[in-house]
């Protein structure tokens, strides 16, 4: 019994890992135009205006005919 | 609110492909990939003409219009990225790009093409800024950094401009204004001229 129980078990467990039958419950429903993805710090709106006087100055300094 | 543009001056891009190399060397772009072109227009002809062509970083984004799992995210200052986790490698941002500039990395049989590449105005991805895995994926985080993309920044005749648009608009006038006109390699006058 204990040898067959066992087996059982050992063949019930290669058949569920062998057919890998297991789903993630995590799943990204679509909807449309809209992003689901992972945020990105830049997208925060208070660092955007302090970022664009920065990027400005930077562009000045950088790019602007001399 | 600042928004994001590139502009490449064609009296002044002296094809030297400056730009490229800055952005496959700043980026890590990977094989086969880049991110920046520079096209030459009527080659070997007097008068040619180049510009350096990469993603525009479109208001209303065609390429963002066709994913079927939208992955891609226009930040406030209006640089368009997108999230390779979320990237199914289908390819209709390329056929919808009229700038090809979504690439894919791989050219393996059944047509596997890998997470799509582009430009990212060196503004990297998703994640934290400046990560190793944000850099793996996208490449440097200028931005983050208050720096603008290498690219412009490299551009030793300063062809390639890169910053926001009304300031780059302002230059780019004030060089027109200068000069008395803008070249007509292409616009209306190339486009609708008459034959013969």
């Amino acid at each position: 019994m204990n040898r067959r129980g066992a087996l059982t078990i050992a063949a019930l467990a290669g058949t569920s890992i062998l057919t890998g039958c297991w789903e993630s419950a995590d799943v990204t429903v679509h909807e449309q135009g809209k992003y689901k993805g992972r945020g990105d710090p830049l997208l925060d709106a208070k660092s955007t205006a302090e970022r664009e006087a920065v990027l400005q100055k930077r562009f000045q300094l950088v790019q602007a005919d001399r | 609110m600042a928004r994001m543009k590139f502009l490449c001056d064609a009296e002044r891009c002296i094809e030297c492909n400056g730009c490229v190399v800055a952005c496959k060397n700043e980026n890590e772009v990977p094989w086969g990939v880049n991110r920046r072109r520079v096209v030459v227009l009527d080659d070997g002809v007097p008068g040619e003409k180049s510009i350096s062509v990469a993603c525009m970083h479109c208001t209303d984004a065609p390429c963002a219009a066709v994913c079927p799992v939208d992955c891609f995210y226009t930040t406030d200052d209006g640089i368009v990225l997108h999230d390779k986790d979320l990237c199914i490698g289908c390819g209709y941002c390329f056929y919808a790009c009229p700038f090809g500039a979504p690439q894919y990395p791989q050219k393996e049989a059944f047509g596997v093409r890998g997470k799509m590449d582009k430009c990212t105005f060196c503004a990297g991805g998703p994640g934290e800024n400046n990560s190793d895995e944000e850099y793996t994926k996208y490449g440097r985080n200028r931005i983050a950094e208050g720096k603008l993309p290498l690219c412009a920044e490299f551009c030793a005749t300063k062809a390639l401009l890169g910053g926001d648009g009304d300031m780059v608009a302002d230059i780019y006038r004030q060089r027109v204004l200068k000069r008395g006109g803008r070249p007509q390699t292409w616009g209306w006058e190339t486009a609708y001229k008459k034959a013969g």
